[in-house]
């Protein structure tokens, strides 16, 4: 059986950006192809190159740059222009490419005459993805945010007795994972412990379009949420669900949560705002905005009304936040997917194949 | 060689009203795996597919009594078919069913006795713990297509379909899988084209609460969320099953046209110990036949002795809420099973399947009965 080569380059976002895929995953490739990682990979999660090797004389490290050399290329987030113009034409770049919504990064792959699989269009026969972890950006998001609001109320009790209330716009699938995570406090621990001193509780209400619409059902619900979760998928996305004035209905405490994490593109055709109207957008190093912090204004456009402000919570990458968890999860998804690749090859890959090869071939590069 | 494996589908005899069987593309992909097919006589016609439809997807497909699909290789059918069908079954054949381990260790160690390999569907996790045969989906949207539909019919004036009426507001009890399918289901109608009718005349949408074990044990909150509540839900999953969430003197304060919705389907069983109650005291347990109960329904005098009854609502119960949709379940559960099939096939059965070995291999073990302790 032919070996490939992978080359597994780090991220080169954030410093909060910690996530590699774990020594478990890279040890598993290696009954495919031999594998050489970046220089320092995985080393803002505690591991060595020793770690990944463990004495496998198919593991290697080089210099960053070389890794992008290889016949595949891994690496989660979507590496820059420039990092894709280091790779061979026909070689394979397997990332979070986002086809649909990065028509230039497409082109460019196009031209650069390279080969790609997106992870967020491996879809099942169903049509269901099988690389995502939509439970962490919810849960991580959330507990986030509960954190937050147990420091700003002096703990989970409100002063009236009644329970903790969320407001969640939105019921995909991070809205559905954003409702279980408010009922249990962003973190089944702080939730058993809030059972066993008998606390009050926390409630979803959850909303659509239909609700979301009209200011005076909003104002009611919005005077009523200790917190506002943006969970929303819109199908227009030039206009906000919530307009920047409606916060003021918010009570002072009310902690933001956005997880949806739509930019601001104001340059668009249409420009795409963000959900709730002023907030910023976070990241892996700084997802915590409060209405004072000097940074506010870094990621809203003075264009963009934001005098109402609440605390935010809002990260690009929510499963970021537990690096080693999200990259364990990860591994999980993708090792299947990875025997059925390296079974043929990218360009044997067929929607005629088995399960795995036809969700992969759903995911190729669009002609 | 290797001997053709075979397969039996036997239809499911349970009440009239459940009508699935698997589709006409499962046994095409299988047949095209090169395995015998045996499906028993009528097999599909419950959901309009004749025998025609069968052969033009696996032309050598053999059409055989209840009985002889029992003594095939392995056995396919979704609901456990009941201890008299299984002990048909060959020493070392394979039933391949939703046989729920946990929950039923009598079915398990009757099974093991009669020395039948299993593999149960609800057991077929992936790696990351995840079920590959499920239609979790189908439970929460098709109970709440049921209880809206219903909803419409009993809604006071102005009437559902009103733009001036006050939101329709829906409380969700338990924040699981199946809550949280119902949660989008509900705040949709139940049914997208309904949800999008409602918008363009403008109607005032659904609000929906959630609310999960540890709010639903206050009792005075939740009072207060039940006398406005125009649909409950109970998509609990209880830890203890012998004390109901809510009790039957609470579902008094609920408006008189609330519709209660059982997703949960937990039934009353007094013989266990501790018995077994429902999550919302006093309501009926329904099935394929009857789904839809309204107050005074003769079943409610059918309730074990001492649940308490006096306080009655309009309520939607079944106990396979996916069968509501018989085709469109069928087809998600024959795609979902077909990598599982082609595995079992490819591997000449059960006994190469190693727990070490490919993704399906990995799954197919874990759902093993063998591997069940």
């Amino acid at each position: 059986m032919k070996r490939y080569s992978i080359g597994f380059p780090h991220m080169q976002k954030e410093l909060g950006e910690k996530r590699a895929f774990l020594p478990d995953f890279i040890q598993f490739l290696t009954r495919f192809a031999d594998v050489y990682l970046a220089e320092g990979y995985g080393d803002r999660m505690g591991f060595s190159f020793s770690d990944y090797r463990q004495g496998n004389p198919h593991i290697f490290q080089m210099e960053r740059k070389d890794t992008f050399s290889k016949e595949y290329v891994i690496i989660f987030r979507a590496p820059s222009e420039e990092e894709i113009c280091w790779m061979p034409p026909g070689s394979c770049l397997i990332s979070m490419l986002h086809f649909p919504t990065r028509p230039q990064r497409v082109a460019l792959l196009k031209e650069r005459k390279l080969q790609a699989i997106s992870l967020d269009s491996i879809v099942d026969d169903n049509n269901i993805r099988l690389v995502e972890n939509m439970r962490a950006v919810a849960w991580n998001g959330l507990e986030v945010a509960f954190d937050v609001l147990e420091r700003q109320l002096g703990g989970l009790e409100k002063e009236n007795g009644e329970p903790v209330q969320a407001l969640v716009l939105g019921v995909g699938m991070v809205g559905k994972h954003a409702v279980e995570a408010v009922t249990k406090f962003g973190s089944v621990e702080r939730n058993n412990n809030h059972m066993k001193k008998n606390g009050n509780g926390s409630v979803a209400c959850c909303v659509g379009r239909n609700i979301a619409a009209n200011p005076n059902h909003m104002e009611k619900l919005l005077k009523q949420a200790d917190i506002l979760v943006d969970a929303t998928q819109r199908r227009d996305s030039s206009k906000p669900v919530i307009p920047n004035e409606w916060l003021a209905w918010l009570p002072s405490h009310a902690v933001i949560v956005d997880l949806a994490v739509d930019p601001y593109l104001l340059n668009a055709n249409p420009p795409t705002v963000r959900g709730i109207e002023g907030i910023p957008q976070g990241n892996l190093d700084k997802y915590i905005f409060n209405p004072d912090d000097p940074e506010w204004d870094l990621t809203v456009p003075s264009s963009i009304p934001s005098a109402n402000r609440r605390t935010t919570v809002s990260c690009y990458s929510w499963p970021g936040i537990h690096p080693e968890a999200c990259m364990n999860h990860y591994g999980h998804q993708m090792r299947p997917l990875m025997e059925a690749l390296f079974a043929k090859g990218f360009k044997q890959i067929s929607l005629n194949g088995g399960y795995f090869e036809r969700a992969l071939a759903r995911a190729k590069l669009p002609d | 060689m290797a001997k053709k494996i075979s397969f039996g589908f036997p239809k499911m005899h349970l009440e009239e009203g459940e009508r699935r069987d698997f589709l006409p593309e499962l046994m095409g992909v299988l047949s095209d795996l090169g395995a015998d097919i045996y499906l028993e006589h009528g097999y599909g016609d419950g959901m309009g597919f004749s025998e025609r439809d069968y052969l033009s997807a696996a032309p050598k497909t053999n059409f055989v009594s209840n009985e002889e699909t029992y003594q095939q290789d392995f056995v396919v059918v979704l609901r456990y078919p009941g201890d008299e069908k299984v002990e048909k079954m060959r020493s070392g054949s394979c039933l391949i069913s939703m046989l729920h381990y946990p929950t039923r260790p009598q079915r398990t160690a009757y099974l093991k006795k009669l020395g039948i390999e299993a593999i149960s569907l609800d057991s077929l996790k992936d790696d990351v713990g995840r079920r590959i045969v499920e239609n979790l989906r189908a439970v929460g949207w098709n109970g709440l297509e049921v209880a809206f539909q219903l909803l419409q019919k009993i809604y006071p004036e102005p009437g559902l379909e009103n733009p001036h009426r006050l939101p329709i507001k829906v409380t969700v009890m338990g924040a699981g899988a199946v809550g949280m399918f119902a949660i989008q289901a509900a705040i949709r109608y139940g049914d997208e084209d309904t949800w999008r009718r409602m918008a363009k005349i403008g109607a005032t949408g659904v609000q929906v609460t959630a609310v999960d074990y540890d709010l639903t044990n206050h009792p005075e909150i939740m009072k207060q969320i039940l006398k406005y509540t125009d649909i409950l839900v109970d998509a609990t999953q209880r830890r203890d099953t012998s004390i109901p969430v809510i009790p039957n003197e609470w579902v008094g304060l609920m408006r008189s046209h609330a519709v209660i919705v059982d997703l949960s389907v937990d039934p009353y069983d007094c013989s266990a110990s501790p018995i077994c109650v429902k999550g919302i005291e006093g309501i009926p347990q329904g099935n394929l036949d009857q789904y839809i109960f309204t107050p005074g329904d003769p079943i409610y005098a059918s309730l074990p002795e001492g649940i308490h009854r006096q306080n009655q609502r309009h309520v939607v119960s079944c106990y396979s809420w996916p069968g509501i949709h018989p085709k469109d379940c069928m087809v998600i559960y024959g795609r979902q099973l077909s990598p599982i099939l082609r595995a079992l096939i490819e591997n000449n059965g059960v006994k190469n399947i190693q727990a070490e070995g490919h993704f399906f291999h990995r799954a197919i073990h874990r759902a093993l009965l063998s591997s069940w302790h």
